[in-house]
């Protein structure tokens, strides 16, 4: 049996080996070469594997020797040099947003606004799970890795969706989570993937059979820990955070050594007595259980060796009179040094949050220039329903507009702090306030597209009537302190939405129906491809706004609008939508 | 925090009213919290901290089901209680351990603001208001098995909603219209113009029962316009189409609409 595996593998991993530099005309022979690019973005040239790497990829002394070097040369390897060049080469999708970055902006041009509209579906990959996808897909050298709903995770052919290998994570019955055992996708090293687990663990799978390398526990999952993100792969560490400030949790981000899984560093979002931050929450243990979850993945920007993460809400959710102050670093952007989780600088954006806005929204790093001068910012759109554009040096706010109807807060003023609206504070009464508790935009991801500098965003337009009161805590126990109603005369609906993010203005936005969860992606050619809250992959000229092509899929997008790469010479759309993988391209030529 | 994924409760109606189903043996086939004021208070506390974030404080659903529509579409103590108990895999909803009492008032809860308790006599002429709903109503709405599509099936209408709100949308039926039954008119290319109720829409298809009951979907592109009325589509019954003695007895009627066996032996 695990002969006939091995001869399976190797002749999947040599097949996809040779076919993604066939895709540039040019052929990789094995052994002991991969793909890798040249100084010309999209162009691979080949490179000799060095003797030392390969026996680095970890030998099984048991195995025939020719099966052995067969499979050695041709297992695929990620470097962190891979990681920071991201989508450079295009036929890898190696991080969650594509690149460090953030911009979910891929530098393929096959697929244009001329003909977009012949996109054909080429094949889908059912699950056969319940749940929806909300993980961006990993692409490497012809082979798709994705995690699923309840921390399965799938191995899939690139050229043909046939499953090469499932893994299924024993989940124990008494778990604790607000939102669903959703999860946002792998992060990848070397021949190693990352996958964080709704019983709040970080598990290293190989990259070539889903086998466990290390499982590593982040916190106890009885009390309402929990983590859902796609891990942040940096030099040598996995760079997670976790979840579960619906249950009264202190959140935090964590990195580990890839290599051992042990920690090597914890940032607390909830700021405890005598740290800085500490003096914005009341004396006695209400930090404890603070919340600040991590929800999404953070961004990275290497010449300054900083990470950014957007930080959850506070907790209790809604009735925050056990939590008197600005409760940092809660609905916050954190700029944390990658080898220490020290922190470097953060800016609040919804100080003392009574709303359930979570901040955590993808930090998209950019150089803009603004009034003449160059700035290196982070642009936002935030939950609380503004767009920032901030300065990535110094967290300072250049640019706070509304992107949709805000009732809360007048303006973003001169210092950065918001200026409150009166009348919206959650009582027993309640109080209607807009946007609702899923936000102006949530953890769908933004894109931005360097070309047109425009900013793209799902938006929502909602309102909700809040409620608050209080309540005890017990641990592992639902701890929001309140919650909302819809008005019944409220007709929520969603956009995709264009911003300057210069000025904040919006562009042009293209509505939809009904409110959508899913991510944005763009690419050189001047596309955007969202999904709707109807079932629908869109796409639009960037520029405009036009809608040139859809299809309905089924099932809304969540989280992403997939990735794009190239395989064998094609530029390929990868959606995921419900329990299904869509593989789209344009007909042969 | 809140993903929005959608939850499918499967809280399927059945046919059984709940007394007739009710088993002696499960718990929920003895619920003694049901009507009981104190319990009631319990359990909405019990509700708010729970189940309220997902379903809605009012338990008219958010990410969740709509628990009202729920109940008033006949789903069963045991089958609420199994359903809190077991949650529903590959969903948001998760499973309990929470005490069986603490489940009971929850559900004494929910009954209590999903259903409404028959009148202990009858208002108004029940058969005059039988005859006035055979005039008035049942081209478009449904009892039992008989009558119009177009409008909300009454089968059960009597234990979801109360004297009040029968009166309200008799009277002022476009005042709040169930996203349901929301009233438009496709104008087509040749300019022919087609009214009825939304089922579906997203921003390429529009799907609608026209008034002639017929179900149909329509491409956005082959359309004119879409027109979105903010009237329902049911004309409002004033004092003058219908006087307040008339008004009664066809609430009555209506009150007395809490389900049918639709079970074949």
């Amino acid at each position: 049996m695990r002969a006939l595996l091995m001869i399976v593998m190797v002749s999947v991993t040599l097949a996809a080996r040779g076919a993604s530099p066939a895709a540039f005309g040019r052929r990789c022979i094995p052994p002991g070469c991969v793909a890798t690019r040249s100084n010309t973005p999209g162009i691979l040239a080949r490179r000799a594997l060095p003797a030392g790497r390969i026996a680095a990829l970890g030998a099984t002394p048991d195995l025939h020797h020719g099966l052995l070097a067969a499979q050695e040369a041709a297992a695929p390897q990620v470097t962190s040099q891979d990681l920071l060049d991201g989508l450079k080469d295009p036929t890898r999708w190696l991080t969650y947003s594509g690149d460090y970055n953030g911009h979910r902006h891929s530098p393929l041009t096959q697929i244009t606004p001329e003909n977009v509209n012949q996109l054909m579906a080429q094949w889908t990959f059912q699950t056969g799970t319940l749940g929806s996808f909300q993980a961006t897909p990993i692409v490497i050298d012809g082979v798709i890795y994705i995690t699923g709903f309840n921390n399965n995770a799938w191995a899939i052919d690139a050229r043909s969706g046939r499953q090469i290998w499932r893994y299924r994570r024993n989940l124990p019955e008494d778990l604790h989570n607000c939102c669903g055992p959703v999860n946002r996708g792998f992060g990848v090293l070397g021949d190693r993937l990352f996958m964080t687990t709704i019983d709040a663990h970080l598990l290293a799978l190989d990259m070539r059979t889903g086998g466990v390398l290390f499982d590593v526990r982040l916190e106890d999952y009885k009390v309402g820990y929990s983590a859902t993100v796609a891990p942040l792969i940096v030099k040598d560490k996995v760079i997670i955070g976790i979840a579960g400030a619906e249950y009264g949790i202190r959140g935090f981000i964590d990195a580990y050594d890839t290599q051992t899984g042990k920690r090597a560093w914890r940032f607390y979002t909830v700021a405890g007595p005598g740290e800085p931050g500490g003096q914005t929450w009341p004396p006695g243990d209400s930090y404890l259980r603070g919340g600040g979850s991590i929800w999404v993945t953070g961004t990275y920007d290497p010449q300054q060796n900083l990470l950014f993460f957007g930080t959850g809400n506070p907790g209790p959710d809604y009735y925050s009179h056990a939590r008197e102050g600005d409760n940092l670093y809660t609905a916050s952007l954190v700029a944390l040094d990658a080898d220490t989780g020290q922190l470097r600088w953060h800016y609040q954006f919804t100080p003392h949050d009574v709303h359930d806005w979570d901040s955590t929204q993808v930090p998209v790093l950019g150089d803009l220039t603004i009034d003449g001068q160059p700035r290196k910012v982070v642009m936002f759109a935030n939950r609380n329903g503004f767009y920032y554009t901030l300065d990535r040096l110094t967290g300072k706010v250049i640019v706070a507009k509304p992107f949709v109807q805000t009732t809360w807060a007048k303006e973003i003023g001169p210092s950065g702090r918001p200026i409150l609206l009166p009348g919206n504070l959650p009582y027993e009464e309640g109080a209607r306030t807009c946007p609702d508790l899923g936000g102006g935009t949530n953890f769908m991801s933004p894109s931005y597209d360097p070309t047109t500098r425009l900013f793209f965003v799902t938006a929502r337009e909602t309102c909700a009537t809040y409620f608050a009161f209080d309540q005890p805590f017990k641990p592992g126990e639902q701890y929001m302190a309140g919650g909302t109603v819809r008005p019944r005369d409220q007709r929520n609906f969603g956009a995709l939405r264009a911003i300057d993010p210069v000025t904040g203005e919006r562009k042009w936005e293209f509505r939809y129906p009904s409110v959508s969860s899913s991510g944005v992606l763009t690419t050189a050619s001047g596309l955007v491809f969202a999904g709707d809250g109807d079932g629908n992959i869109l796409a639009f000229e960037s520029r405009t706004g036009k809608n040139l092509w859809h299809h309905q899929l089924g099932f809304p997008l969540r989280s992403t609008a997939g990735t794009t790469y190239m395989l064998d010479g094609r530029q390929y759309l990868l959606v995921p939508s419900g329990s299904v993988l869509t593989a789209f391209a344009l007909p042969p030529r | 925090m809140m993903l929005l994924l959608p939850a499918f409760l499967l809280l399927v109606a059945g046919g059984l009213s709940r007394a007739q189903e009710r088993s002696a043996t499960h718990p929920a086939g003895k619920n003694p919290h049901l009507d009981n004021r104190q319990s009631i208070r319990s359990g909405m506390a019990l509700y708010r901290v729970r189940c309220g974030d997902c379903h809605g404080l009012d338990a008219s659903g958010y990410r969740g089901p709509d628990l009202v529509a729920v109940l008033a579409g006949g789903a069963t103590d045991e089958r609420l209680f199994e359903t809190i108990r077991k949650g529903v895999a590959g969903t948001e909803m998760p499973s309990s351990d929470t005490p069986d009492d603490d489940l009971l008032m929850i559900i004494a809860y929910l009954r209590n603001l999903g259903t409404v308790a028959p009148p202990e006599r009858p208002i108004g002429n029940v058969e005059n208001g039988g005859r006035l709903f055979g005039s008035l109503c049942t081209s478009c709405h449904r009892v039992a098995g008989s009558g119009g599509r177009l409008g909300p099936d009454l089968t059960r209408i009597g234990a979801a909603r109360s004297r009040a709100a029968l009166v309200r949308e008799i009277r002022t039926p476009s005042e709040w219209v169930s996203p349901a039954y929301e009233t438009v008119t496709l104008v087509t290319k040749d300019g022919q113009r087609i009214r009825g109720t939304k089922k579906n829409e997203d921003a390429f298809s529009i799907q609608i029962m026209d008034v002639r009951e017929r179900i149909q979907g329509y491409l956005k592109s082959t359309l004119q316009d879409v027109i979105y009325e903010k009237s329902s589509l049911m004309p409002a019954y004033g004092s003058e189409r219908l006087n307040e003695s008339d008004l009664d007895d066809l609430v009555g009627y209506l009150s007395t609409l809490r389900g049918v066996d639709v079970s074949v032996r």
